[in-house]
């Protein structure tokens, strides 16, 4: 955990260092969120009817689903990228003839990531708040939890792009391919129901759906958590068997980039 | 021509031996899958050509020694390097460091070896270097205090402490590299790995951190060191023991004298001049020198000639006494020191021509 730790803040302290990158990454989470106010306002008759079990309202909606997809962004793409920039910079080299574990290195180099991404929700939702979305502030804990799942669900894609990246020098497109995905039939923009003909049933193979369903309906709607512990359940089954997946690919990666030579490089 | 198989370990009749060995390698051995063109790959898809980098190498480091790896660039320092820091697994062979074995053992061998990776973009530019020496300490093990007392004790062993709070990105290469030292020594190694460690220092700042390296970290740190490097004027320098490294096998170990005993003994300088040549054939004829040159003129007008006289000094006798009893003017004759650097090429002309003979 100390290791954890100090590598997040090792990572913090580079980020402060760059103070006016820093400012313009969060202005602009603050300018990307009003466009979406004024077209979800233009849109919300049109939609109110279909998400009207996820709170009714496009705005928040939508915002939810941006935040969510913030988190599964990180969730996916922060492994292979600090494996990638490790292996380029000599970093990970270092690293990995420390004493640390594997976990720990792995939690602490990703953990500024989800710091970061945590920092411009924040933002996004208290925009979110001043343009006038409603949320059911009794159910920050359950909604919490929910995202905590989303993200562990969403890790392990992170760890298998990272194998590829160890074993083979790239993640190919699974990063994309995952996020892409995720965003257009996991209800970001809009309910996996009104999808046409068999895409809804592709929507069901995604952990997102789950997830902004269960987060829109406790966030948004007010429903009892005991109401999505369903989609919660099935959230987890994917949190379960996609991690126990992904460690064995990450284990076997690295068991091969060192028989291979390929671990370090560069 | 006499194969030479790999060479055993070498005990050298120096202190060296009283002590206990730290690092010891057993037939390590490591051979990668060669790059292959699309078209090769599809026409074979099953097929895979190794290449060789590492083999059988066998060598014992003792504690407190600091070591060298001589050898040309490929000749599979770095990858044997990577193997005793546990990031590569070897094909064959075995590997202790500290009496930890670097399959079995790995976590314990981190704990005991540090390699002191040259890269200083692997440092973190927007830290301070403190920063950076509290970072790895924590990752060592350290809890914080430990680790900030440790960060501060390193900087002024490594002569940065009225710069450890500046950002590592306004250091000069020579900072950097003493950096990456403190950074290897924070978790009080046993062992260093230093691969090329002044490779992108100017010749001043290279000299320097030499001096720093055989005072500080082989004189008061105690460290078990072992350095790679292709610049034989830095492993003379610096080394008690060197082994010669060339196509992944080691072909010589001990120390610079002893190898320049064994190999460089044969090697003559001959001033003459007139009618020098019958009488020099006539040797060659018999066996008693070989491989001369004409090695240039000095400035009286003396040709000198290089060659070698097998048996060494045991044999020049022979040869001054027939040169005189044909009369050949003779104004010099001495034996060659080599440099260490003409010494490798020798060993690595003659040893890897031997085995590759053998092969």
């Amino acid at each position: 955990m100390r290791e954890t730790c100090a590598l997040i803040l090792a990572s913090w302290r580079t980020a402060l260092s760059y103070r006016l990158s820093m400012v313009f990454s969060l202005v602009g989470v603050l300018v990307s969120v009003v466009p979406v106010y004024y077209l979800a306002r233009a849109l919300q008759t049109t939609m109110a009817q279909k998400i009207e079990l996820q709170g009714g309202e496009y705005f928040a909606f939508l915002l939810v689903g941006m935040i969510a997809t913030a988190f599964i962004m990180t969730a996916v793409n922060a492994i292979p990228g600090v494996v990638s920039s490790g292996i380029a910079t000599g970093t990970l080299e270092a690293l990995l003839s420390t004493r640390a574990s594997l976990t720990s290195l792995v939690a602490g180099l990703i953990g500024y990531g989800f710091v970061w991404t945590s920092l411009r929700s924040v933002v996004m939702l208290a925009t979110g708040l001043a343009l006038g979305v409603h949320l059911v502030w009794s159910a920050w804990l359950s909604s919490l939890l929910i995202m905590t799942l989303i993200v562990l669900a969403y890790l392990p894609f992170g760890l298998f792009a990272a194998s590829l990246q160890l074993a083979f020098r790239t993640a190919g497109p699974l990063p994309s391919i995952v996020l892409i995905a995720s965003s257009f039939l996991g209800g970001v923009y809009y309910p996996t129901h009104i999808m046409p003909s068999w895409l809804p049933r592709l929507s069901d193979a995604i952990p997102l759906t789950y997830g902004l369903r269960a987060l829109r309906e406790t966030l948004l709607e007010g429903i009892p958590f005991r109401m999505v512990i369903p989609d919660v359940a099935t959230l987890f089954g994917f949190v379960l068997v996609l991690t126990a997946l992904s460690l064995f690919a990450l284990t076997e990666a690295l068991h091969y980039a060192r028989r291979s030579g390929t671990l370090a490089q560069y | 021509m006499t194969g030479i198989a790999t060479p055993t370990p070498v005990q050298e009749p120096s202190a060296a031996t009283a002590r206990p060995v730290s690092v010891s390698l057993d037939g390590l051995s490591k051979r990668f899958p060669m790059r292959r063109g699309w078209m090769d790959t599809l026409r074979h898809p099953r097929s895979v050509t190794y290449v060789p980098v590492v083999q059988h190498v066998s060598a014992e480091v003792y504690e407190g020694e600091f070591f060298g790896l001589l050898g040309p660039n490929g000749a599979g320092k770095t990858t044997l390097f990577k193997m005793l820091a546990t990031l590569i697994f070897p094909d064959a062979g075995t590997a202790t460091i500290a009496g930890y074995d670097i399959i079995q053992d790995a976590p314990r061998v981190r704990r005991v070896l540090a390699p002191v990776i040259a890269d200083e973009r692997s440092l973190y530019w927007r830290l301070s270097a403190r920063e950076n020496l509290e970072l790895y300490g924590v990752l060592q093990g350290l809890d914080s205090r430990a680790s900030k007392a440790r960060a501060d004790e390193l900087l002024t062993v490594v002569g940065l402490d009225d710069t450890g709070l500046k950002i590592v990105a306004s250091f000069s290469s020579g900072m950097k590299q003493r950096l990456l030292i403190a950074r290897a020594l924070i978790g009080g190694p046993r062992v260093l790995l230093l691969d090329e460690p002044t490779r992108s220092l100017d010749p001043i700042s290279a000299r320097q951190f030499r001096a720093f390296l055989r005072e500080e970290i082989a004189g008061r740190q105690r460290c078990t060191v072992l350095l790679a490097t292709h610049n034989t004027e830095e492993a003379l320098e610096l080394c008690d023991r060197v082994a010669v490294l060339d196509h992944g096998r080691l072909l010589a170990t001990g120390t610079a004298e002893r190898l320049s005993r064994e190999n460089g003994d044969e090697l003559y300088r001959l001033w003459t001049r007139g009618a020098h040549q019958p009488a020099i054939d006539a040797l060659v004829e018999r066996g008693v020198v070989r491989d001369v040159d004409l090695y240039g003129t000095d400035d009286d007008g003396w040709s000198i000639l290089e060659m070698e006289v097998p048996g060494g000094p045991d044999r020049t006798a022979q040869v001054l006494a027939f040169l005189t009893e044909q009369h050949v003017p003779i104004a010099r004759f001495e034996r060659v020191t080599l440099s260490l650097a003409d010494l490798i090429e020798r060993i690595v002309e003659r040893r890897g021509g031997a085995e590759a003979d053998d092969a």
